[in-house]
């Protein structure tokens, strides 16, 4: 429903107006305004406590914001629940842990929200599950559970998992902080396929050689705020922001 | 000989001889005073009482009894007893533990306080305080003439009346293990269909199981009934007693009840352990693909939070079915109350001491052996990260 909508809508995916995020006390997103174009990839980066993970936990409401509006594919994210659901039907994610269902198979992983959520007939279902899988070039593993696989097969199946939704846009939240260096490549090259195929992405991420293939734009945040967007080559090589600047020299400088 | 102490093999293997070599010494020892003590005291030892009518008689029994019966028919009736106190008393405690235990990881605070302060009650009052508090409340209750009555239910100081199914004893039989049936059917269906059938559709063809086993034990108590009865047999006032349905003694009803509220609130904290040890992660991933709370909930959180519990869980399991020992404080002839009295009236303390301990130790492994059974069969394959 709303993917019919807002296709011919036709505005931007995302569209977050002076967000506002508090723990407590603690103001985690001060005021932050960001728009994401259909099809762009954004890499998002930052020293850790700097709002990024907060701000892609906002888009699909698993974290509640406090102040301004996110309207996600034409739909505003609001206590709707109808709303929550459908945004949540076309934003896929994939988190820093991969959160497999360890008591699933892995196909059955990629199985369980198209049938349950999409109400899609089995022999479909999987598939697009194995078209997937295959996709992340680990087809052969379908049949085992999560366990048996390594972190870099674990995170490919939870990046094939969200796109057996075959959502519009997708979120990754640190999706190769948890690896092993010889397994991160593995996954960001079928991220790097991914934004090849036109996904719209949002990637908080700290692999600069990512950002600098891919992403359409580079953005910086501090302290609960954006503090700096440019193209990467801009952003690596000529930033304005003194804080961009030290992060970045800490970032790259090894 | 040095160089020989000094080896580490030899040493191992020395002290694992003088080991055994003292425990043996040491049954042996036994063995041989308790031989002498008793044939100074002129008691021949063996197991032939068991055969010799006890000559008292069981309050409670599922079997015929009269004192006529052999000692090993006793025992049986004692085992049979205990087994079917412990089976009322744990699927009562893990109902009574299972609500109090998500009252406490729920996000309503009303719902945590209530299931906070029940656990930090009844988990701190001895057991045996317990059975003693709901027996005198039981005895307490109106005399039949005076009982209360609800939907054919009456609660008398003589014990609970329930209608009884005027069915015969084959039929009965087979009733019980149609409905045994109905709870295993789906849980086989859906391990056998697991991977060949959807979500969905799985829970269809369980349901679908257990329904058809219900139905049939439905069938069979219909067609067994007793010819010329009414199918339910209601108690009824008759003179000053009461005639007909079933009688569950207040002996009976005290030990359920304290073992279901005792055990409920350690079983409450095993549920409680069981849930927050499941990874919000698994939650989290699971709500951002659209799937909602509910089969976040049981499909997720459940299973992953049952694979936590399970083995807590028998520990308790084995625990409680040790607690209706409690039997002989109330007087319910359980498996230990008619050891006792065996002990009483035959005087053969050590070969029924014997046959106790083998007794309970029977009920308990394979109530352990099952629960394995279980845990290996639903254990999580390969490494587990914990998000």
């Amino acid at each position: 429903m709303i993917s019919s909508n807002s296709t011919k809508a036709g505005g931007p995916a995302v569209r977050i107006e002076n967000l506002d995020k508090y723990y407590g006390t603690f103001h985690a997103l001060r005021k932050v305004n960001l728009s994401v174009e259909r099809g762009e990839r954004i890499v998002i980066c930052g020293p850790s406590g700097s709002g990024k993970s907060t701000m892609i936990r906002c888009i699909n409401r698993l974290e509640q914001h406090n102040g301004g509006r996110i309207t996600v594919l034409g739909t505003e994210l609001n206590d709707d629940i109808g709303n929550i659901d459908g945004i949540r039907r076309e934003v896929g994610m994939v988190f820093q842990h991969f959160n497999l269902f360890p008591h699933m198979t892995v196909l059955e992983n990629c199985m369980i929200a198209p049938t349950l959520v999409r109400n899609q007939p089995r022999a479909e279902a999987e598939a697009t599950a194995r078209r997937y899988l295959e996709k992340v070039r680990i087809p052969e593993q379908a049949m085992k559970f999560p366990g048996q696989l390594s972190g870099g097969q674990q995170q490919r199946v939870a990046i094939a998992r969200a796109l057996c939704m075959q959502p519009q846009i997708m979120l990754f939240d640190e999706p190769t902080s948890a690896l092993d260096p010889e397994m991160i490549s593995e996954v960001l090259d079928v991220m790097v396929t991914l934004a090849s195929d036109g996904m719209t992405m949002i990637c908080v991420t700290h692999e600069m050689g990512f950002a600098r293939r891919v992403a359409d734009r580079v953005i910086f945040m501090d302290g609960g705020e954006i503090v700096e967007q440019a193209p990467p080559e801009e952003f690596f090589t000529a930033s304005q922001n003194e804080r961009t600047r030290q992060f970045l020299s800490q970032v790259l400088g090894h | 000989m040095v160089s020989l102490l000094r080896n580490q093999k030899v040493r191992n293997t020395l002290l694992q001889v003088v080991y055994v070599g003292s425990l043996a010494a040491l049954v042996l020892a036994g063995i041989i005073i308790a031989r002498r003590n008793l044939a100074e005291q002129g008691i021949t030892s063996g197991f032939d009482f068991l055969y010799k009518s006890t000559g008292w008689d069981v309050n409670f029994s599922l079997l015929p009894a009269t004192a006529n019966d052999p000692y090993w028919w006793f025992f049986l009736i004692g085992i049979i007893n205990t087994l079917f106190l412990g089976c009322t008393g744990l699927i009562l405690a893990t109902l009574v533990g299972t609500i109090v235990g998500l009252a406490r990881t729920s996000a309503n605070e009303l719902a945590q306080l209530l299931g906070r302060t029940y656990v930090d009650i009844f988990r701190n009052i001895p057991l045996i305080l317990q059975v003693f508090f709901w027996y005198a409340l039981i005895t307490h209750l109106p005399t039949p003439r005076a009982a209360h009555e609800a939907w054919g239910l009456l609660l008398t100081s003589r014990g609970l009346y329930v209608p009884a199914p005027n069915v015969g004893g084959v039929a009965m039989a087979l009733a019980t293990s149609a409905v045994i049936a109905a709870i295993a059917l789906p849980v086989w269906l859906g391990r056998t269909s697991r991977l060949s059938q959807p979500f969905g559709q799985r829970a269809t063809i369980q349901l679908a199981g257990a329904a058809a086993a219900l139905a049939c034990a439905a069938i069979i108590l219909v067609v067994g009934r007793l010819p010329d009865a009414p199918l339910l047999d209601f108690p009824a006032l008759q003179g000053l007693n009461l005639r007909g349905g079933l009688r569950v003694p207040p002996e009976f009803s005290a030990l359920a009840i304290a073992i279901a509220i005792y055990g409920g609130s350690y079983i409450a904290e095993i549920v409680r352990g069981g849930f927050k040890s499941v990874g919000k992660g698994q939650m989290e991933a699971a709500r951002s693909l659209g799937l909602s709370p509910w089969r976040v909930f049981t499909l997720v959180r459940l299973p992953l939070a049952l694979r936590a519990m399970l083995p807590i869980l028998a520990n308790q399991y084995v625990w409680l079915m040790k607690a209706t020992t409690m039997g002989i404080a109330v007087g319910f002839t359980d498996f230990f109350m008619i050891v006792a009295l065996t002990i009483n009236h035959s005087g053969q303390t050590l070969e029924v001491i014997g046959i106790l301990m083998g007794g309970f130790l029977a009920i308990n492994l394979s109530l352990a052996a099952v629960f394995n059974r279980i845990n290996k069969a639903i254990a999580l394959k390969g490494n587990q990260l914990r998000g």
